[in-house]
């Protein structure tokens, strides 16, 4: 970052603000926050691609008995590589993640402004419904659907997708309510703009601060719930590599052979602490904007 | 230590004196770990004693009942409070236990048990034949069943000849009944019995037992075996968890626990304090192919994803080398085992060659459901479709819960798995392999096969059975619809003080409960 740059700008464009992103990297624990993310991110794209000739072995191959130290994190519960099974392990798990995340931040977007928007009839059934929805466990209501609907990959997308939509809904609809009573959307009103237009041009680009902060936490469940239910063996099936599965086959072994637990843990837990510092930044950036300057 | 003149110990020196005690405490107790026995006990038995066990398994439903043990903790217990007329020993032979002789007649209806002379039962009462009576009366008893009534539903009566002879009646002949009597369920109690006041004629008497926690039983001093039990206090502990499980042994708060998992023997075994008991077993975790369905009704199929597996790789990945091969026949200890069958290995090329003439030229999807119904069991599965794929089978693995998977499709699935104990092979059959049987997961159901077996069942003479059954193994060998890869073996891992404890080829943990030979080293 050209911090000179910046400040030669400046003068020029008195009346723009650093905008967001950059108030929110500015800060340390951001940049702590996006370096271990990166990591992790970077393990679970390239690890794939990294195999066999990194390890030399592939994640579902037989390289000895169960639980020895042949390798170089030992073996797993069926006697396959540890380290080769952890590089192919992540991928699935972010791409469900993400992919969960989006849903429910789509889903809870639009039931949010809908609700703050068109105010009490239909705001009050939104929200009651809503109030419905939260009072189920998220992991409960998923392991429901996918006891009966069977352990695929679309099931647990969209079941942990619309689990999350109404505590999206929630933030947004607040979030929403304090902007809808803006001048500028009164104008937009008399110019009789369609509804849809406004929640789109005018709303929604007010409350990105609250939504990406809440996109923040949205993935760190996410991460957790795909990981657990993969654990539950509900998520990932075997013989899949997976890191929530991984704990689970090599648990028993936690004191002979503990990286096929340990290092799925650790990845695990870098990439969520890593994810919430970074949102906890964005909050805060969001939240005061002289954070970071 | 304190240096003030008063005679009162100052605050410090109290406080002082306090810690070193404390840690004097600590260090006294872990030398007094670190000094724990490392040499078995040799010598002649010694008496007396407490034998802490640990099982996994069990809980809130376990019971005491004779009749219905169900869970691991439950067989322990009602191994040790009670005795059956005949019992499978270490070497899984039959051997008289109440019963000194049991003998068929000619046409193998109707057999004839003679009671041990001089046996009494925990309450001081001595059993006799009409004990016997009304203990089959309560296990058949139409309105509640127990769980040993499914192998008597031949048994048409029993009868109390005189004080030591009992007669069953069969309506059909049954040359292996005797094999039926053998089961630990079937304990023979006193006719007044009460679930609450549990009386047997077992080494043991139940002092106190709280369902899914503990039991504490004690010695039966009227036991009938000479000198034996050498435990005065016998006390089995249910554990949720396996890693709980062994924890508490490492840390000396069991002396012995039963089934511990293979892949972690050599490393418990490892340790110093520690002697693992490894036991081969004729349990056996098969593949099931529904012979009935696509695309196991075609033999050729069937052949062929037997011939994908390579058993020996199974048995180091599944089992961690600690295992029988198996040659797709159940009842290893049978002496009618078709032990001449060749043994069959991987042959990828011929499997191949197989699919193709079943019209499967480019090798064929099929679903594998497993769920986690015994250790290994879905890595077998694993295995199993790592080893397939060379042949051109593509196996997708569902992993099911075991609820679901023992749920309304249990017998249904297509290709599932399933576990099984060691069973002789008449027995085995009846259960699996009939087209009547209750766990025929198969759907197995050969003329020939069903004919041999009928007239096995009513063979008195043992070499000719023997011969039939062979006979009858090599149809299931060259036609059946189990992939039997192995035989995985048992280990339980007791403190070196443990004594008396031997490998036992029933399946059942620790010496098959037979806490009657153990006994407690000196510890020093």
């Amino acid at each position: 970052m050209s911090a000179a740059a910046e400040v030669l700008e400046r003068p020029a464009k008195l009346e723009k603000k650093p905008n967001l992103l950059m108030r929110t990297l500015r800060q340390k624990q951001a940049k702590i926050g996006l370096a271990l993310t990166l990591l992790v991110l970077a393990i679970a794209l390239f690890g794939p691609l990294a195999l066999p000739w990194l390890t030399g072995s592939t994640s579902t191959e037989f390289t000895g008995r169960p639980f020895t130290s042949t390798g170089l994190f030992g073996t797993d519960n069926l006697g396959r590589d540890v380290f080769s099974r952890f590089l192919d392990g992540g991928l699935k798990l972010l791409v469900y993640s993400a992919l969960a995340t989006g849903i429910g931040m789509l889903l809870g977007v639009v039931l949010g402004m809908v609700a703050a928007y068109s105010g009490r009839r239909l705001d009050g059934l939104l929200m009651r419904g809503n109030d419905v929805l939260l009072a189920l466990p998220q992991l409960v209501f998923a392991m429901l659907a996918i006891t009966v609907l069977g352990p695929q990959g679309w099931v647990l997308v969209l079941v942990i997708g619309v689990t999350h939509a109404p505590r999206v809904a929630r933030v947004t609809r607040s979030a929403a309510a304090a902007v809808i009573t803006e001048d500028y959307i009164r104008a937009s009103e008399m110019y009789a703009v369609p509804r849809w237009k406004i929640l789109l041009t005018e709303v929604l680009p007010n409350i990105t601060g609250p939504l990406m902060v809440e996109l923040g936490l949205r993935m760190t469940y996410s991460i957790g719930f795909v990981a657990a239910l993969s654990f539950l063996g509900m998520g990932m099936q075997p013989p899949n590599a997976d890191w929530g599965l991984m704990i689970n086959e090599n648990r028993i072994a936690l004191v002979v052979q503990p990286w096929g637990v340990i290092l799925p843990v650790l990845a695990i837990a870098v990439l969520t602490v890593g994810t919430n510092l970074l949102t906890d930044s964005l909050a805060r950036a969001s939240a005061n904007i002289n954070v970071g300057n | 230590m304190s240096t003030e003149p008063s005679q009162l110990p100052s605050r410090r020196a109290v406080l002082g004196g306090g810690m070193a005690l404390g840690l004097g405490l600590l260090l006294s107790a872990c030398s007094s770990a670190g000094a724990s026995v490392l040499e078995a006990p040799s010598g002649p038995p010694r008496r007396g004693g407490t034998l802490r066990v640990g099982l996994a398994g069990g809980g809130a439903a376990d019971s005491l009942d004779p009749h219905s043990p169900v869970s691991t903790t439950d067989i322990a217990r009602v191994v040790n409070l009670y005795e059956s007329l005949l019992y499978r020993d270490e070497n899984f032979e039959l051997k008289p236990l109440l019963a000194v002789k049991v003998i068929p007649d000619a046409s193998a209806k109707v057999w004839t048990a003679t009671l041990r002379p001089g046996v009494k039962f925990h309450n001081g009462a001595p059993v006799t034949a009409q004990d016997v009576v009304a203990t089959f009366k309560r296990i058949t008893n139409p309105k509640d069943p127990k769980s040993g009534a499914a192998s008597l539903a031949i048994l048409d009566e029993v009868v109390a000849l005189d004080a030591e002879t009992v007669e069953f009646r069969l309506n059909t002949a049954s040359a292996t009944f005797d094999d039926s009597l053998g089961q630990y369920a079937l304990g023979i109690v006193p006719a007044d019995f009460d679930v609450l006041h549990p009386v047997g004629t077992g080494p043991f008497k139940a002092k106190s037992f709280d369902a899914g926690r503990q039991s504490v039983f004690v010695r039966n001093d009227g036991y009938w075996r000479e000198n034996e039990p050498y435990l005065d206090e016998l006390v089995i502990l249910n554990f949720s968890d396996q890693d709980a499980l062994i924890n508490s042994l490492l840390s000396s708060q069991v002396d012995a626990i039963g089934q511990i998992p293979l892949a972690l023997l050599e490393v418990i075994g490892a340790d110093p304090r520690i002697t693992v008991l490894k036991s081969p077993t004729g349990g056996w975790m098969p593949f099931t192919m529904r012979v009935d369905k696509k695309p196991f009704d075609d033999v050729r199929v069937r052949q062929a994803f037997r011939l994908a597996v390579d058993r020996e790789q199974m048995i180091q990945q599944v089992l961690s080398g600690h295992g029988t091969v198996g040659n797709d026949l159940y009842a290893p200890f049978d002496p009618g085992f078709a032990a001449a069958l060749p043994q069959r290995t991987q042959d990828i090329a011929k499997a191949k060659a197989l699919l193709a003439d079943a019209g499967y030229p480019k090798g064929l999807d099929i679903e594998l459901v497993t769920a986690p119904i015994q250790s290994g069991a879905v890595e077998a599965a694993q295995v199993f479709a790592q080893q397939a794929a060379a042949a051109g089978i593509r196996v997708k693995i569902r992993q099911v819960e075991t609820t679901t998977f023992f749920g309304d499709n249990y017998l249904d699935w297509t290709f599932a798995q399933d576990f099984w104990y060691t069973r002789n092979f008449l027995p085995q059959v009846s259960s699996s392999s009939l087209p009547d049987s209750p766990f025929n997961e198969t759907h197995w159901d050969n003329k020939k096969f069903t004919a041999l077996v009928d007239r096995a069942n009513q063979e008195v003479d043992e070499a000719r059975r023997n011969q039939l059954i062979a006979e009858a193994q090599k149809i299931e060998y060259e036609q059946g619809g189990y992939i039997i890869w192995g035989f995985p073996d048992q280990a339980d891992a007791y403190q070196k003080y443990v004594a008396g404890l031997v490998p036992n080829k029933t399946g059942l943990a620790l010496s098959g409960f037979e806490f009657r030979r153990a006994w407690i080293g000196v510890s020093q």
